[in-house]
Parts: C-alpha cells; structure tokens; sequence
C-alpha cells in the first residue's frame, strides 16, 4: 500500500526532456503558412511560364490561318485572367505575419480558402470552357497535315488530359488544399478562442 | 523585436519543462505532449505583450497550458489515455526497470481521473502553491482544497489498484 508521498517522489524523480528550442518552436510554426504560400506562388509562377510560352508561340511561329491566332489568343486571355485571379489570392495571405497579428491572419486565412474554392469549382468550368474553345480553334490548323490516327490521337490525349484535370485532379487538390488549410484554421481558431475567453 | 525574442526565450527556458511534465501528465504520451508544449508556447509567443503583470508569467503560462490540454484533447479526440501510457513501458524496452513501471503505473492511474482532476493533480504533484493552482483552474483555494484532498485519495486508490493487478 503506497502513500500519496511515494507518488509524489516517483513523480518528480521522473526527469522529462524538452527536445525543442524557442528558435526551433517558432520556425517551425512560421513554416506551415510559408510552405501555403509558397504553394501559391508556385502555381503563379507556373501559369506566368505557359502564358509566357504561348505568347512566345503566337509571336513567332509562323500560322497561316486566323483560326490558330484566334485558338492562342483565347488562351493566353484565359490563362492571363487565371494568373491575375490567383495573384490577388496569392496577396490575401502574402500580407499578414500571423504571428504579429494572428486575428487579422486568421480572417484572411478564411478569405483565401473561400477564394480558392470558387476558383477551383465556379471559375474552373470558365477556365476549361475557354480553352477548349481555344484548342478546337488552334487545333483546326496545326492538325490538318497530319495523318488521321496522329489528329485522332493528339484530340484524344487533350480530351483525355482535360477531363483528369476537371475531375480526379481537380477534386484531390481541392480535397488536400482544403485540408491543410482546415487544419490551419482550427489551429489558429482554438488559439483566438481561448485567449478571447480567458484574458 | 530582438529584446521580445530575448525575453521569449528565457521565458521558455524557465518553464518549458515543467508545462511539458504537465501535458506528459495530462496525455500520457510524449509526442502529444511536445505538441501541447508547442501550441502553448506559440500562444504565450502571440500574446507576450498582451501579459499585464496581474499575475506570475507562471501562473499565466500554465493557465494557457491547461486551456491548451483541455482544448487539445476535445478537438483531436485522441486515443484513450490508458492505451497511450501502455506505450511508456512498450517503446522503451532498454529502460525497462522496477522503476520505470512504477512511473508508468503513475501516469496510467492520473489517466484515469477526470481531465480537470489530471491538470490539478500535475500540478500538485510539481508543488505549486495552492493559491497559484486555484488562480490557474479558476477554483476558489476553499473549494480548491477539498477537491486535492478527493483527488489524492483518488490516485492512491488507483495506483496501489493498478499495483495489485
């Protein structure tokens, strides 16, 4: 039969190790909204790089028919459109340090995540639309002296690719971004929530 | 900037141990307990310039500690405690000892207590004053006292239970 004194004892005899450091702590916190931004910028940059390339492609190739600059031209529009759509997202949560004004943050955090899921579902069916619209009009030229399988093929692979990218594609980026940025949001919700309560 | 960096990490070199023995104490496991020690330390971070000296940084600290546990443990529905401190003995094979059981024992018997009671009892068992851990759990030190009392019977119950079986 043990005393609450013997609990006591065993309790303080049992040293526990802290294996983070303040440095490290607050790095690592910084980071998870970092790796969101970088993300973000990421898909900027990417969709910067193809407009860039089928401008490029516009310029300097040399089409004979209005159809293959009117299919480039509705694309660039779009993926113009796009890249500015998501830059302004992007400056939702480029602005805000969390960790200096973690209410103002959070708010924000839920803006961009709303933003992003009427990009990926509303304006994604704009999106597609327009550059399948594009690519019917491109195709008419470029297409038209090759052999049928090789026309047959490349129409097959870019409705193929389309329809991944409107469906599997599209719903588990919706389902991962979503996730990570719920996590995100609680996080700092019980962190707002508390101090609300306690201070 | 650099002089709230400073201060932060004297604040946390100070304390961090202790408010990780009380989630180790709440949890029962240790990587929820480094997760609890981060999200506390996080908060007291954010909100060291809202700190207005009513009371000790301690007491503040270990307030938003407990807040934390008790959040923590609601939102992520965690494992049942018990399965967790099975794991205290089972991931240390090396440092299997009389001892060792003993402390694993302890931390399965605070497990089976109330959550209120677990945060109490930790922090009684790190000695901290009574009218500190009354401040802290929002209970009258009156009031206070005779639930320490109920608790510490409690978890000598439990333990000489769990060492008989």
């Amino acid at each position: 039969m043990q005393e609450f004194d013997h609990i006591q004892s065993l309790w303080q005899s049992h040293s526990v190790e802290v294996k983070i450091s303040s440095d490290e702590m607050l790095s690592q916190a910084k980071k998870e909204v970092t790796s969101i931004r970088t993300r973000s910028l990421f898909n900027i940059f990417g969709m910067a790089l193809s407009f860039a390339a089928i401008v490029a492609l516009l310029l300097f190739s040399p089409f004979n028919s209005w159809t293959t600059q009117t299919g480039l031209i509705i694309i660039i529009i779009s993926v113009a459109i796009s890249t500015l759509i998501l830059y302004k997202d992007y400056r939702i949560i480029r602005q805000n340090d969390f960790t200096e004004h973690p209410s103002a943050f959070l708010s924000r955090l839920k803006i961009y995540q709303l933003n992003k899921f009427t990009i990926y579902n509303k304006l994604y069916w704009f999106y597609a639309t327009a550059l399948s619209l594009g690519f019917i009009f491109y195709f008419y030229e470029v297409l038209n002296n090759l052999s049928p399988a090789f026309q047959i093929g490349i129409i097959a692979f870019t409705i193929f690719w389309m329809a991944l990218c409107a469906t599997i594609l599209r719903r588990a980026y919706l389902k991962r971004e979503k996730e990570r940025l719920d996590l995100l949001i609680e996080k700092f919700e019980r962190i707002s929530e508390q101090f609300n309560e306690r201070q | 900037m650099e002089q709230k960096d400073q201060l932060f990490k004297q604040i946390f070199d100070t304390n961090s141990k202790k408010i990780f023995h009380l989630c180790y104490g709440y949890t029962g496991d240790e990587d929820s307990a480094n997760d609890l020690l981060q999200e506390t330390f996080l908060k007291v971070w954010q909100n060291l310039d809202k700190f207005r000296n009513k009371s000790l940084i301690s007491t503040w600290i270990y307030r938003i500690a407990v807040n934390t546990c008790l959040t923590y443990l609601r939102s992520e529905k965690r494992q049942a405690k018990d399965e967790l401190t099975d794991n205290i003995i089972e991931n240390r094979p090396e440092e299997f000892s009389e001892k060792n059981e003993q402390i694993a024992l302890l931390y399965k018997s605070i497990s089976k207590l109330e959550e209120n009671d677990r945060l109490i009892i930790t922090m009684v068992l790190d000695e901290l004053p009574y009218n500190e851990i009354a401040e802290i759990s929002g209970i009258s030190e009156g009031n206070l006292r005779v639930k320490i009392h109920r608790i510490k019977l409690k978890l000598t119950e439990l333990y000489n239970q769990h060492a008989r079986i």
